[in-house]
Formats: C-alpha cells, structure tokens, sequence
C-alpha cells in the first residue's frame, strides 16, 4: 500500500507457434508490461510478425477512418477470444479495405456536392451581375467564326500570372467580379491553333467555365428558378446520400464491430513489438510482472500453450530500479488521488507510494481551511448527486465534504452561522494567532514526515551520502529542527540556546562539505555555488514551514466570509435578507471551496512532492485486450 | 522588426554563426578527413559503426543535418516577432514540402507505407504534417482531403484542382512549388518597409535559380508552349523579370536563350551547355548572392535568412561527403555529388 507492488522481470522460452497464444493470454491477464529484450538480440536476432504488424496497422487505420462514419458500441467486456492468425488478419483487412473504400467514395462524392454548392452560389451571383448589364448576352453564345471566348472564374491569386501568360498567345482577360476568393473573368482572342495551348494553361490555373443561358436575358425569374432546382436537387442528393450512408453503416454494423473484435485479439502480439524475439522456431518473450501475480500467468500460459515452455522470473537489482515500471495499486477510494499524484509524476520503483500520504494531507487540509458543517455537507450531497458526472472522483469529493464537516464541528461553525452548537475545539476567529500557531506545527510535521520519505526514497536507491547530507537529508532535518528549537528558546526564554546553536553550526558546516564536494566546478565558483546552495536549504525549509500559514489563513479568511455575508444580510429584510444568505453561502462555497482546493493542492505538489519524489519513473503499462496500445 | 537592440543582436548572431559557413578548402578537406572527427564535427557521433543499412543512413544523416538547421533557426527566431518571424519559419516549411511531394508521389505510384515513410524528413512540430495519418491514406484524393485538415489546406486545394485536371505527379510538385515560393514573396511583402527591399532582392534570387532551370526544362525537355511555361514561372525574379521571361519563352535554343539574359549573368552562364549546368552556375550565383547578404545587407533579418540558405546548401554537401564516405563511394563520385569540383568558378 505504502510502496509499488515488488516486480519481477521474467523471460518465457517457448515455442514461435504459441507466441502469438502467449501474447493473447498474457494480454487476458492483464498484468504483464512487455520490455524491450535486446539483451538478447544476438541470440534471437528476429523481431517475428513484421507482415502480421503491418497488415494490423492498416486495418486499425482503416476501422479508425470508418469509425468517423459508422458509430460502433463499445467492445463488450466478455469477449470469447481465440489466436487470430495471418489469414484472418488479411481477410479482415482486406474487408475493411473494402469498406474504406465505399467511405471513401462518399466523402469524395459528398466533397463534390459541397463544390457543386459554392459554383452555384458563384453562378447566382454571375447571372445577377450579367442580369444588370445592358449587353446583348446573346453575343457571348456559340461558336464565333474568328473570336475565341471563354466565360469563367479562377482563384483569385492566379489572375494577374495568367494575363501576362496569355497574353503571350495573343488573348485577353478582363475580370468583372471577385468574390469569395474567385475572380470571374471573360477571356477573348482571336481563333487560331493556339487554343489547345490556352486550354491547357487555363487547366493549370484552376479555371472553370460557366455557363450562360440564352435566355437570360429574356427569362431571369426562369434561370433563377431553374438554379433553385439544381440546388434542391443537390440538397435532395446531398440527404440521398446521407441516409444511403447511415443505411448502409447499420448494415455493416455488426460486422464491424465482429472485426474490431478481431484486431483486438490480433493487437496483444502487435503490441509485443521487440519485447517478443525469435531464432528458428524458438521464441522469447521479456516483460515485468507484479510478483504476486506470477503463480497466475504461469498457471494461465501452461493451460493454455500447448507446446512446453519454460518461465524463469528474476528480481531486479538495485542499479535496474531505473528500468522497473511502477505499478501503483488502487481502489475506488484511492483512485482519484492517484490519478492526482499522477498529475505530478510517478515515482521510481521502490520508492514510497505517495498516495496514502496525499489523500490524508489532502483531506485534512481541505478540511482545516474549508471547515463549516453546513457546507461540507452540501458538498458531499453534491458529489452523491452528481456521481454519474465525477465518476472515479466521487470519493474525493465526499472526502473533502466530509473532512469540511468534522472539522465544522471542531469550529463550531453551520453555514458560517457560529452560535447554533458549541464547538469542540474553538470557532478560528476567537484565537487567531493561535490558529495559526497550529498550522505552523502541521506545517512543520508535513515538512518532517517529507523530509524521512526523501530519506527512505535516497536510501532505496542506495544513495547513502544523498540520504544523510543532500538537501531534504538526515543533516537538513537535523539542521532544520535545531534552528526550530532555538528559534522557540528564543521565543521562550529570550535564548536560542547552546544546543540548537552547535547542532545548527555542525549541521550547516556538514551539509557546506557535502555541497563542496557536491559541486563540480572552479574553487572560486564552487564555493559560490555551495554556499548559496547551503543556505537555501535552510530558507527552503522556513518559507515552506511559513507557507502552511495559509491553511489557518483560510480557515479565518472562511469564518470573515460568513461574517461579509451576515452584514450585508443584516442590512436587509425579510426574502432579501434569507436570499443574501443563501447566495453568500453559495458564493462562498463556489468560490471559496475552489481556491481552498487549489491551495491545498499546490501545498501538496510545491512544498510536499517536490521535495522527495523526482517523478521520472516509468508507470506499469500492461498488455490488455484493446485498441488503444499499451495501457 | 524594428527595435533596434534586436536588429542589432540579431546581425551579430548571424555573422558569429556565419563563422560555421564552409568554404572550398574546408569542403575539400572534409574528404580526407577522418569520418569519425567528421561526424562528430556535425553531430553524428557513431555513425558509421553502428551497422546502419543503406536507408537507415541516410535517414540518420539528414535527421541530425536537419536537426542542426532547426536548431540553428530556433537561435535566429529568438529575438523576431510578427512578420519577420515568419518569413524565416515559412522558410523552414520547404522541407516539409519535400514531404508533401514524396508523399503525393508515393501515393500516386501506390508505393507501400514503409518505402514512403522511409523517404520522409523528421522535422519539429512547428513546421511538420501529421505524417502517420497522411501515410495511412490510401490514394490521392483520400491525401489531399487529409491535407485540407492542415495548414497545407491552401496548396492541397490548388493541389487537388491539378490532381483533378493532369493526374501526375510533375504537375503537383510545380504547383507546390509554384505556391511555396508564392507564399515566400507574400510574406517577404508582410515585413516592415524597410526590411522589403533587401529581402525581396535575396528571395528574387532565389526564385531566379529556380525559373531558368526550369524555364529550359518545361520549354525543351517537357515541350510545354511559351505560355504555359510563363504561367508556371514564378514571378518577382531578381534578374529575370517579366518582360525577359516573355522573350525567354518563346525561344527554342539553350544559346539563344543564355545569349538573351541580361549581364552578368549571360557571362556566367555563357560556357554552360545543357540545363545540369546551368542549375549549378544558378547556384553558385545565388550561394555568392547571399554571401554578399550575409556580409552587407542593412536587414537583420535578410542577413538571418541569407545564413540559412547558405547553412543548407553547406550541410547537403556535408551530406553527401558522410553519406559517400560512410557507403565506401569513389572519391570522385563524392566529388561529384557534394559539387566539389566546381567550386572554383568565379561569380
């Protein structure tokens, strides 16, 4: 609970045919993370499946690019799976293929439709403006014995390159609308064999004709009506190929997700990648397991393999703690708060699973700054209420709530109303200083109890000499705590006294040498270095000691609250005076409640976690029966 | 740009790194030098003993080469904002262009994932396409509509329209091209007043090595007619402007065509005989027309991207030389390939 689970590194020799078995059985179980095995690539010089890769790779990128179109349910938890071998792994793919294919072809058709659009828009507007000219459209139909016409538009930013261009073959361009990025222009000259050279070079630049009616001149209400049309056609086909679409994806539907199925059996031995290598018909795979679950998968592999194999576990040695992913147990309690310290990394294997520590912090000091009954209460209704929304963070907020509630009754506080019930302990704004006083105290227990996880951490990771002089150190706490102790003879007697006074002289000196060592530089930049390194130390501790004032600042800056509230509820009557009520509570508990948690978590995270955990381990990724890789 | 301290510190980064632009001797050097103080020298410790096939290597080589321009880029991009800025990270999108064209091209030919991945640059987010989508694409519509979903929307449409009409891959690289050296002039255009002139007179060389080239190649090799082949050309060339375009097109001999330019390029380019030549003559020009920017420009940021482009062109011919050495090649071949012998002709 306190620690990662132990793991073992394990090496299963099999057979090549039941690799692919062995990978789906270890993927079932859910508890092994493959590792790279190149130690062994002399010995096993192949990386089997490279075809069998591939072709999945494809069919994942074709079921994805489907998915945009054909919503499937999620994959049912009871899959009855079997190994999927080569040839249904083609034939999946090659039917996906298929299937991408139809896709394909209506996001290109349904493209189509949606540029047929935009041209009728910019034909609307073409026959709008050739409507008001006063020409004689009908000098712009049919073939010209001696002019060569052209009517159209192009890109905008392709116009004045081919003026110049054509103009070299004799035509002119004359532009007499832009719009939407679309310049329409007419384009004259004379007829020649140069018209298969203008037509090629108005291919490059984009350029589409349009299309003008005789009639329009005559009949505009009838043009526009049969524009109308095209559009209600293209709507109409549009809707056609929609419902086509969703038709034709219920009907793949079931099959589809049979072939989702299927590459997530095919994925296990994909996601082995060249943790799995072979030689001949020999095989290995190299992966880590949680110790505990080591019984289980070799019982599963030898049910289930039907050649012999042979599993040996080994257990990683101090200098491989680097290597070992950490697997951080959780239950629905624990959940939200490892995620949290996710948040902030995830330490090496051995080192202390900061969880417990931060949820109990956590909690405590929500409850500290935010405590009022009333309000702690409304939380953890709230959080009941809204489970299906919080999901996995149910608990942390009912934890929260319930933190604020028990120490509500230590304040005496219910809505920041403090005559209802005696408080056990003292309402906060009766006795600042000393509420204060007391957060300095958990302050400095928070600070100590980091301060020996950082100890156990170092000498995990057998760094002895980081683990009695570093920074966080057993000479920093001692340095720490006699500076603590004289400043309190101080206060007490007017004295720091001698022992503080020598202890914090050796402990400073001490950690001086180790930061002179330390330090690799020149004499004059080292002792710099040192030096300053040193007395940050010591200020580090204080202004992180002081720090944790804040969560007595909070628990009085919560009761001034209520007190703004009540005045200026005071000063109304009647609805107006519960009303104020009501919203002050609410505003102090929207407001209030998100700084408090904000605070609390940076108390964590700045002043806690930075101090004994680096976050650079590696988190337990294990094979699972999924498309979305390694967990 | 105009805050002075910037313009200032931004020149003097860009002639201290200047000091790692190669000259002839270096390159020459670099031949005989031993490969593993070579690699080191450009970020490649180990190469050559780590057993890396033929594919491999190059993709190491141009991986690390692209990484030192990128890096490099990021220095000089420190001190810009706004339009300067991005003049210099448009600069940079050339090489995902080459992605772009390797990918349309691999597409095209229906070549598999592996060969077309293989072919592609690493570059950083800031400038990179999503590959492993694009890859998994099927054809080319299937591409371009991906390509819509990125920056590159504007040239997969233009792309797109050429696709629809010619169905090649020529026309798509033009066109990309076409739009790429567009873009540059556009944001060159962006940057303040006085940082245009210079600017505009660097990218106009630029464009100019590339429409001569291919001005001979689309008139005599491709037998495209004098009017497509101007509008392929890009406009705003330094030296070739529109009007000597115009005449270029609608001649029919290389001499004719070298005889028309103006001076001194028609005696720079008047021994060459074929269009390889005259694309290494173009780029000695614009190697020697940067340098001049290098040194003299009154722009920063002129000075910055001239830098670039010279850093380019200096680390393809380090390519070639690892590359070449590492594969065992002929000293002459190498030669050949990092353009070592015609370094000595005079601009």
């Amino acid at each position: 609970m306190f620690k990662p689970l132990p793991m073992k590194q394990v090496l299963i020799q099999l057979l090549l045919d039941d690799l692919p078995q062995a990978s789906l059985t270890l993927a079932e179980l859910g508890s092994f993370s493959p590792n790279s095995a190149d130690e062994y690539a002399e010995s096993f010089p192949n990386i089997p499946g490279k075809q069998y890769r591939d072709r999945f790779q494809q069919a994942r990128s074709r079921l994805q690019k489907i998915e945009t179109h054909v919503q499937l349910t999620p994959p049912g938890k009871s899959l009855v799976t079997h190994v999927i071998s080569d040839a249904e792994l083609e034939q999946t793919n090659e039917w996906l293929g298929e299937v991408w294919e139809r896709c394909s072809a209506y996001e290109e058709h349904f493209r189509r439709l949606t540029d047929e659009a935009h041209m009728l828009d910019q034909l609307e507007q073409a026959l709008d403006n050739f409507s008001s000219l006063n020409i004689d459209l009908a000098l712009l139909h049919g073939e010209r014995l001696f002019l060569d016409l052209h009517i159209g538009m192009l890109p905008s930013t392709h116009v004045p390159q081919l003026k110049e261009a054509i103009g070299l073959a004799d035509y002119l361009l004359f532009s007499y609308m832009e719009n939407a990025g679309h310049t329409h222009v007419i384009i004259i000259g004379p007829k020649s064999n140069r018209e298969n050279e203008l037509s090629s070079v108005l291919d490059t630049a984009g350029f589409h004709a349009l299309e003008i009616p005789p009639e329009l001149q005559d009949e505009p209400g009838r043009i526009r009506q049969d524009l109308q049309l095209r559009r209600q056609s293209l709507d109409l086909e549009k809707q056609q190929r929609e419902e086509a679409m969703s038709a034709c994806a219920d009907e793949l539907r079931p099959t589809l997700e049979q072939c989702r199925d299927v590459l997530i059996m095919a994925e296990p031995l994909v996601a082995m990648e060249d943790a799995a290598r072979s030689v001949g018909e020999l095989a290995i795979i190299t992966g880590w397991v949680p110790v505990k679950t080591l019984p289980t998968i070799e019982a599963e592999l030898r049910r289930t393999l039907t050649h012999p194999f042979s599993i040996t576990a080994t257990t990683p040695t101090r200098e491989q703690h680097s290597q070992v992913p950490t697997f951080l147990p959780t239950n629905w309690l624990t959940a939200p708060f490892s995620s949290l310290v996710k948040q902030y990394g995830i330490p090496r294997y051995g080192e202390i699973n900061p969880t417990l520590v931060f949820a109990f912090s956590f909690i405590a000091m929500f409850g500290m700054m935010f405590g009022d009954v009333g309000h702690g209460l409304v939380i953890v209704l709230a959080a009941w209420l809204g489970r299906n929304k919080l999901n996995s963070f149910t608990p942390f907020v009912i934890c929260a709530g319930l933190s604020a509630t028990l120490f509500g009754v230590l304040y005496g506080s219910l809505f920041g109303y403090e005559h209802l019930f005696h408080a056990i302990w003292l309402p906060p704004l009766s006795d600042p200083l000393y509420m204060l006083s007391m957060a300095l105290l958990w302050g400095v227990g928070f600070m100590v109890v980091i301060s020996l996880l950082y100890i156990h951490n170092r000498l995990v990771s057998g760094e002895l000499s980081h683990a009695l002089f570093d920074t966080n150190g057993v000479v920093s706490i001692t340095l720490y705590l006699s500076v603590l102790g004289g400043i309190y003879n101080l206060y007490q007697t007017g004295s720091f006294g001698v022992a503080p006074a020598s202890m914090s002289i050796v402990t400073l000196l001490t950690l001086l040498a180790f930061k002179l060592i330390e330090t690799h530089a020149t004499p004059g930049e080292r002792m710099l270095v040192a030096t300053i390194e040193t007395f940050e130390t010591l200020t580090g501790y204080i202004s992180n000691t002081l720090s944790f004032l804040r969560v007595a600042a909070f628990s009085l800056n919560h009761v001034a609250l209520a007190i703004a509230v009540f005045t200026l509820a005071d000063m109304m009557e009647g609805t107006g005076h519960w009303l104020m009520v009501i919203g002050g509570n609410l505003f102090i508990l929207i407001l209030e409640g998100a700084i408090v948690t904000i605070q609390a978590l940076r108390l964590e995270y700045y002043e806690g976690f930075s101090r004994f955990f680096s976050g650079d381990g590696k988190e337990f990724t294990p094979l699972t029966l999924s498309l979305e890789g390694l967990k | 740009m105009n805050n002075t301290i910037n313009q200032a510190y931004l020149k003097t980064r860009a002639s201290v790194m200047a000091g790692q632009l190669i000259d002839a001797t270096e390159v020459e050097s670099y031949l005989h030098t031993p490969l593993q103080q070579l690699e080191k020298m450009f970020g490649l410790e180990g190469l050559s003993e780590r057993g890396l096939s033929d594919a491999e290597l190059n993709r190491t080589i141009e991986r690390g080469l692209i990484n030192t321009l990128m890096n490099e880029l990021s220095i000089l991009l420190r001190p810009l904002n706004g339009s300067a800025r991005d003049i210099l990270i448009y600069w940079s999108r050339k090489f995902e262009l080459y992605n772009l064209k390797a990918l349309i091209r691999g597409k095209l030919h229906n070549l598999p994932y592996d060969q077309i991945r293989e072919s592609l640059h690493i570059l950083p987010a800031l400038i990179s396409l999503p590959h492993e989508q694009l890859l998994r694409t099927e054809n080319v519509p299937e591409l371009l509509r991906q390509l819509e979903q990125t920056p590159y929307e504007g040239i997969a449409r233009q792309a797109r329209r050429v696709f629809e009409e010619k169905n090649e891959s020529f026309s798509l690289d033009v066109t990309i091209d076409h739009r790429y050296y567009t873009g540059l002039l556009k944001h060159a255009r962006a940057c303040d007043s006085a940082e245009q002139p210079p600017l505009l007179r660097l990218i106009g060389s630029l464009i100019d090595r590339q429409n001569l080239p291919w001005l001979l190649r689309y008139r005599l090799n491709y037998m495209l007619s004098p009017t497509e082949t101007y509008y392929l050309m890009i406009p705003s060339g330094r030296q070739l402007q529109s009007d000597l375009l115009k005449q270029l097109v609608n001649m029919q001999e290389i001499e004719q065509m070298l005889e028309a330019l103006p001076a001194p390029l028609n005696d720079h380019l008047g021994e060459c005989t074929n269009i390889m030549e005259v694309e290494l003559a173009m780029g000695e020009r614009l190697s020697y027309q940067a340098r001049r920017c290098l040194s003299f420009s009154p722009s920063a940021v002129t000075r910055a991207l001239a830098y670039l482009m010279l850093r380019e062109l200096d680390l393809k011919r380090v390519f070639a030389i690892i590359q070449g050495r590492v594969l065992k090649l002929d000293e002459a071949l190498i030669r050949q390939a990092a353009d070592i012998n015609t370094e000595v002709r005079h601009v």
